[in-house]
């Protein structure tokens, strides 16, 4: 079997290796074998205790195999997180799978992949998309950014930061989604976008202040079924005016048991 | 204390079940299902299905190597069809394919013979049959015949109240991977880690302990994952154990919503009986549970509704039976309220059904027959009862009085809209109800860096709990919480779990941990004493009254260096330690007993505005006051809180599970099946923590909060339909939940 850890980028393959890959199963997400340097860091930390688990299991040699072969395999180049990623991939593959599956970019969460949820948004060429809608190879040259190109770094993205202050989230299924869309959403009313709400809607496009209605109008899209809404629209909110959102609830003997830390 | 996963979850590196990178050499699965409620499987041909292209294998019935039976509580469940099929989602045969496509691809060119047979899909219809799951069950306080004689006033009626889709947004799910002599490692999205274990048991014939089962974490739970997460994993498990190979399942959406059970539908009778004071003397209840076709949990949902048909009121002569129906439909199993929120609804209904007759308010019926401390509850236990003190707390600082005027105002100047206003106390009880399941243990590591590992059976679902448990240890041992990483839940680590479920996984979880590190810390303490050091943690730190956390100011002696001398003098810095909860039972022989730790009780007023032209609906408000007890940490309670009222309110509103006549879900995906979204939240949600210092049994007095909080979500339904008796007086809406906007126009515009 193959050592994961030296499996080169798939960048970086011969068209001889892509094909042996291929023939391999290349259409399955091999763990940080197609992960690229740049997001090793971001994913190794939680993958690696995985690995070494996973890493010890080898396929006994009477277990039963089918051959794979790559259908409609078309070749697509994308901008992701900053990176140039190329792919060989099924013209048939959604955005949301070739990030999930050959990508390694699991940020991304598939909730319904009918665009019904939200859970798959992420930003391509500055705008939302549901990845689970659009077809990976018709995102050739495009700039996407997922969840994991939010932040710089250590440094998180001012609506990353916000949804922590005030919990925007339970589980954390939706919120790669909800941050995504809030982030593209934001941008949107720089732009003047229109929504359902606006109430002008002649004239010149000029930023829209978003009232707490807008926010949710626009926001409408991204189920969260733990319920977390008014923390998230509370993290937009601060984001969009930069001024802190008042806590308009408090327990009446806060923090008796609470642990500062 | 903000949520332990607070990072990863905003950079989107915590890892689910379908995160998980897979192996080479991994299989997908997928299910051919049903397409029939109830039928005898004649035959099924897999030929086409096993040549298409990528598939390994297609299993079914009579390829089990194990028993076909994941049944938890009755063995009447098997895992695929044979000879019949009881419901349209069943799974008959599994193909496994080299990719996820290929799986569904050909799952879809299995050929099943089927010869329908009468499906059944309401629950009166399944008992006019006699097709029941078990016996039914009874609760008996007081001598409810003799009682209704004397009554002032006595009326009856009926209820009904839909089933409700969990629909956590991951959806279920499982990965398997064979390990060396013949056992198995079992990923898998579940709420009951034991429960997978022994299903897998069952259909592979493997033993428990070749069984590893390991959760990381849920994208929501809900009472879905309980039971109901164990057909995928012994699915998985299975063809791992057929084809040596690792196989993964991970459902699609709308098999997901097809092929499992749901919140159960009821449908009830009531008769109550008050007197002239407006106190209620008498109540009759029966309740006919839509089971599906399986038992699940069904059986201890149906109890949980008894302990509860009586909500937060002092009723002294009670009779309520309950029976478990058995129809076509995917087996329904545990929703957040576990059946307590079917039964509140039946108490609520003929309280609001007295009230119409009567002319009087309904929250005066209410609040004139709230428990008090030492009032006996139909199952025997005596309460102690907060539902006066949190019915006033939320009376008096919200200011119910005007909030009742200004909707009555509002709903005088005339106009399409019109506003209602409900009061809803809830009263639930903590500890499952099953008395053995109320355990747990907790394995407590130190090492010698000073940092802790702690595993529990809890499993993490959003609701904080594993937060909690960190805090917990990081209290006892005085330290930064950041020292502290509790690891997934785990088999291995911790056997014979109780599913995270009963809103008890803190509770129980915590406390095995509290016992554990305060076992390390005596003997740690030992050591300090023969250094000559002062006791760690030092003051103002530790298990005492104050839960301050974080490294002392001038520790001594140092954390790190006591651990270490400890090592060297070979002390053991580990610990297993086994909770029970104390002073739990009950005997159903008489169906008495103390089955409850102890209560959470609050009090809820909800405002709607309701649109009488269209049907529509809005909520202005939940103002709730709630009993938290102590909580040890306000961000998650409130979150929990929060979505709780906010999934209660779409169990009353808009989620419609809908059935045809022949046992097909027709809401079967996003677009035919709501859920609340940002818009369906109340304008303002409003919490106010009970003033209480009475001690109970929960970890640091901070009292159990996933489940009580859904119930505030009945008091929708009241507000809808107070507003629409204002568009029409004579109108009296029936007690039918879901009050869907469509439900709300027939109501308003009948004739
Ligand atoms: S997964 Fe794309 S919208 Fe649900
Ligand atoms: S946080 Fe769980 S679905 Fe939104």
């Amino acid at each position: 079997m193959t050592d994961y850890n030296e499996r080169p980028d798939s960048e970086e393959l011969s068209d001889d290796e892509r094909a042996i890959l291929s023939e391999l199963g290349e259409s399955r997400r091999k763990f940080l074998g197609t992960v690229s340097a740049t997001t090793f860091g971001v994913l190794a930390a939680q993958l690696l205790a995985e690995q070494e688990i996973l890493a010890n299991y080898r396929v006994p040699e009477d277990a039963v195999f089918a051959p794979v072969a790559e259908e409609n395999a078309v070749s697509v180049t994308l901008n992701i997180n900053g990176t140039k990623r190329a792919l060989s991939l099924d013209s048939r593959v959604t955005l949301l799978d070739a990030l999930r599956e050959k990508l390694g970019l699991t940020g991304s969460k598939k909730g319904c992949d009918h665009g019904q949820c939200g859970s798959c948004t992420v930003i391509v060429d500055g705008r939302r998309v549901l990845s689970c809608l659009t077809l990976a190879a018709t995102c050739e040259g495009k700039t996407v950014t997922t969840i994991e190109g939010l932040a710089k770094g250590d440094d998180l993205h001012p609506m990353q930061e916000a949804f922590i202050k005030y919990d925007g989230f339970q589980c954390g299924y939706c919120t790669p989604g909800q941050i995504c869309s809030a982030v593209a959403m934001l941008d949107e009313a720089k732009r003047g976008q229109l929504s359902y709400l606006s109430e002008n809607i002649r004239g010149k496009a000029r930023a829209v202040k978003l009232s707490d209605d807008e926010i949710r109008e626009r926001m409408s899209g991204n189920l969260c079924r733990c319920g977390a809404y008014p923390n998230i629209v509370k993290a937009i909110r601060e984001v969009h005016t930069g001024t802190e959102v008042a806590e308009t609830w408090e327990f009446v003997k806060e923090g008796v048991n609470d642990a500062a830390v | 204390m903000k949520n332990l996963d607070s990072k990863s979850h905003v950079r989107g590196e915590s890892v689910y079940l379908d995160d998980i990178p897979v192996v080479e050499g991994t299989l997908y699965a997928c299910v051919f299902d049903s397409p029939v409620a109830h039928g005898k499987l004649r035959s099924v041909n897999t030929d086409e299905a096993a040549s298409a292209p990528g598939v390994v294998r297609v299993i079914t019935a009579n390829d089990l190597i194990g028993e076909n039976q994941i049944g938890g509580i009755l063995p009447d469940e098997p895992l695929l069809a044979n000879g019949e099929v009881h419901f349209c989602g069943m799974p008959i045969a599994v193909v496994l394919a080299e990719s996820d496509e290929q799986a569904r691809a050909a799952a879809s060119l299995v050929k099943a013979e089927i010869e329908p047979l009468e499906a059944i899909v309401d629950a009166r219809e399944a008992f006019a049959k006699g097709s029941l799951i078990a016996a039914p069950k009874r609760f008996k306080l007081g001598d409810t015949e003799k009682a209704f004689e004397s009554c002032a006033h006595v009326f009856e009626g009926k209820t009904r109240s839909g089933g409700q889709e969990h629909l956590y947004i991951e959806t279920q799910g499982a990965y398997t991977l064979p390990s060396e002599t013949g056992g198995l490692r079992v990923f898998s999205s579940t709420q009951g880690p034991t429960a997978v274990q022994k299903a897998v048991a069952s259909v592979t014939g493997i033993p428990m302990n070749l069984i590893e089962v390991d959760v990381t974490r849920l994208g929501g739970g809900f009472g879905g994952k309980e039971d109901q997460a164990n057909a995928w994993a012994a699915i998985c498990a299975v063809s791992t154990q057929l084809t040596k190979r690792p196989v993964k399942y991970s459902l699609h959406r709308m098999e997901d919503m097809r092929m499992t059970g749901k919140r159960h539908p009821y449908s009830s009778d009531y008769r109550i009986g008050l007197d002239a004071d407006l106190r209620i003397v008498a109540y009759d209840v029966v309740f006919y549970q839509n089971a599906g076709a399986s038992c699940d949990l069904s059986l201890p949902v149906l109890e949980r509704t008894l302990f509860h048909c009586t909500n937060s009121y002092f009723i002294p002569n009670v009779s309520a039976v309950a029976y478990s129906c058995k129809t076509n439909l995917p087996p329904n199993t545990a929703f957040r309220g576990f059946g307590g929120p079917q039964g509140m609804f039946v108490i609520e209904s003929a309280i609001a059904h007295a009230a119409d007759a009567l002319g009087v308010d309904r929250d005066e019926i209410q609040r004139r027959n709230l428990l008090s401390s030492g009032d006996e509850l139909p199952y025997g236990q005596i309460v102690e009862s907060e539902a006066r003190e949190a019915w006033s707390q939320a009376d008096s600082v919200y200011d119910f009085a005007t909030l009742k005027k200004e909707a009555d105002e509002f709903n005088k100047t005339g106009g399409h809209l019109k506003k209602g206003v409900a009061m809803m106390p809830i009263c639930f009880g903590i500890s499952f109800t099953k008395t053995p399941m109320n355990q747990a243990r907790s394995l407590v590591h130190v090492y010698t860096d000073g940092s802790v590992a702690v595993s529990t059976g809890a499993v993490e679902m959003g609701q904080g709990v594993n937060t909690k448990i960190a805090q917990v240890a990081a209290s006892v041992f005085g330290i930064s919480i950041e020292k502290v990483k509790v690891h997934t839940t785990n088999t291995l680590r911790i056997a014979n779990t109780s599913p995270t479920a009963a809103s008890a996984a803190a509770d129980l979880n915590g406390k095995a941990t509290q016992i554990a590190c305060e076992k390390i810390l005596e003997r740690l303490n030992e050591v300090a004493a023969e250094l000559e050091l002062e006791s760690w943690p030092p003051v103002g730190t530790g298990s005492g009254g104050d839960r301050q956390i974080g490294p002392p100011e001038g520790e001594t002696p140092n954390w790190v260096e006591l651990v270490n001398e400890a090592h060297l003098r070979r002390v053991n810095l580990s610990e297993h330690a086994h909770y029970a909860t104390p002073g739990v039972g009950f005997d159903w022989s008489v169906a008495k007993g103390h089955p409850f730790a102890y209560h959470v009780f609050g009090t809820a007023i909800v405002g709607a505005t309701v649109d009488c032209l269209r049907g529509t609906y809005e909520f202005d408000y939940v103002k709730c006051c709630h009993d938290f007890g102590q909580s040890m940490n306000s961000a998650v309670d409130r979150g929990q809180i929060e979505g709780g009222i906010v999934q209660g309110i779409g169990w009353m509103t808009i989620e419609e599970v809908v059935y045809d006549s022949e046992g097909r879900l027709r809401s079967n995906a996003l677009s035919t099946y709501k859920i609340p979204d940002v818009y369906s939240v109340p304008d303002e949600i409003a919490i106010e923590a009970l003033e209480t210092t009475r001690p109970n049994l929960a970890v640091f007095n901070s009292k159990a909060v996933g489940e009580p909080p859904l119930m505030y979500g009945i008091g929708a339904y009241f507000a809808i339909r107070e507003a629409v008796k204002a568009f029409d007086k004579e109108n009296l809406p029936a007690f039918d939940a879901p009050f869907t906007a469509e439900k709300v126009l027939m109501n308003l515009h009948r004739s």
